[in-house]
């Protein structure tokens, strides 16, 4: 499978840097996925759950508040306010990283249906790791 | 010469104080570490969101007539009141670090009363705000305990005010004091205009925005919504410079009280042993003299 550059940018320092095969993000106006070779755009994105899938085939669900996205043909840089990556060696640590994310949407998401949403998608991509 | 107990007490008394600073300094060579890392980590961030803004703002310049219709990326001519944000230290003990600050304010504050222009003045950091009270300068609002531990959402929280008021037309300009690390032994005072953003530095960048696909009624609405991320960002980053400027600036003072109190320490070491042979040396004239007497 084809890859490209996924960097993914928070005020506070990186939080993925790495090769991905495809990116799903959730829009200002519904989630789209990015493939290597997307053409170029730049969207806002909103409050929702980005899906890295990794070149080992392995899916990664990183939560976000708020973002903006630069795609290219090679690269894809992601500026975010707030996010939480949904990983861990063992159980407590998901545990942990999946109230951290639930924190995060909680304190900016107005409509409770928007968070109910993405708290769904997060539990189950916490489940898969499980 | 003064008495020996008295000079003792005096040795052991700036000793201590030397322990202490030692300590201090040790602590803010630790946390100036840490800060910054941090500093460093986010300036990538910074980059980044600036090349996003200059793109898409440099596309709506050259492609639409009258340019951006923005109230943030317009100069605006007679400005009628300013606000100005600063930031400093929760503590002292660090040398001229907050002193700075403070006077590059009241510099800017008096530029702009000089032209007739009101100001209104925000404050972050314990040491800038007393000091402002004390001379009964009037302060808008201010915020305590921000300052020594950045926290992104109160920066935003902070900051939102003064973009409201920007955007509904009640400020003009928004102006960010701090102090600003520039390596361990100096520190940099940043004197930024936020509001509006100098639009001079967005060029028509043909090679970029070709390539660049936004939809056009999206474009207005993503710059403001940039704007927004921009300034908040802008704000949190003066935190966090300003947290290493602060360590750094302390880590220097308290290496130098170190150092003066470990000279004072000798000189008194030095007075203590000449007052001792002083007398010891009384002591034997008043045997001899006795000794003589007797004979």
């Amino acid at each position: 499978m084809e890859t490209f550059t996924l960097e993914i940018l928070t005020p506070n320092g990186e939080i993925y840097n790495g090769q991905a095969i495809s990116v799903v993000l959730p829009g200002e106006e519904g989630e789209f996925g990015v493939l290597a070779k997307h053409a170029s755009l730049t969207t806002l994105l909103t409050t929702g759950v980005i899906d890295v899938e990794k070149e080992d085939k392995s899916v990664e669900a990183i939560v976000i508040n708020w973002g903006v996205v630069q795609v290219d043909e090679e690269k894809v840089i992601i500026l975010v306010e707030g996010a939480a990556a949904i990983r861990g060696a063992n159980e407590s640590e998901i545990a942990n990283a999946l109230d951290e994310a639930k924190k995060l949407i909680s304190d900016i998401a107005d409509s409770s249906s928007a968070i109910a949403s993405v708290s769904a998608k997060i539990e189950t991509a916490a489940q898969r790791l499980l | 010469m003064a008495n020996l107990k008295d000079i003792q007490r005096q040795i052991k008394s700036v000793s201590n104080t030397q322990k202490t600073t030692r300590a201090m300094k040790l602590v803010s060579t630790a946390k100036l570490r840490r800060a910054e890392e941090l500093a460093k980590r986010s300036r990538l961030y910074a980059q980044k969101m600036n090349q996003v803004i200059a793109e898409i703002a440099g596309r709506i310049n050259c492609s639409k007539v009258g340019g951006i219709d923005n109230r943030c990326f317009n100069k605006i001519e007679a400005p009628k009141m300013v606000d100005i944000v600063f930031v400093t230290a929760d503590k002292g003990l660090c040398g001229g670090f907050n002193i700075q600050t403070i006077k590059a304010v009241k510099a800017l504050i008096k530029e702009y009363k000089e032209q007739n222009v009101k100001v209104r003045l925000r404050g972050i950091g314990k040491k800038g705000v007393e000091f402002f009270k004390y001379n009964e300068v009037e302060l808008f609002d201010s915020v305590i305990n921000l300052s020594s531990k950045p926290d992104k959402k109160r920066s935003d929280e902070f900051i939102r005010t003064s973009i409201m008021d920007f955007k509904d037309g009640k400020i003009d300009a928004l102006h960010i004091v701090y102090n600003g690390y520039k390596n361990m032994i100096t520190q940099e005072l940043h004197v930024n205009k936020v509001l509006p953003v100098d639009g001079d530095s967005f060029e028509c960048n043909d090679t970029h925005s070709s390539l660049l696909e936004v939809e056009a009624e999206n474009e207005e609405n993503m710059l403001d919504s940039l704007v927004n991320k921009y300034v908040e960002y802008n704000m949190y980053y003066s935190l966090i410079d300003s947290v290493a400027a602060e360590h750094s600036a302390r880590m220097q003072a308290m290496d130098t009280a170190t150092n003066n109190a470990k000279d004072m320490v000798k000189s008194l070491n030095v007075q203590f042993n000449k007052a001792r042979q002083a007398a010891i040396t009384t002591e034997l004239i008043e045997i001899i003299s006795g000794v003589e007497s007797m004979k």
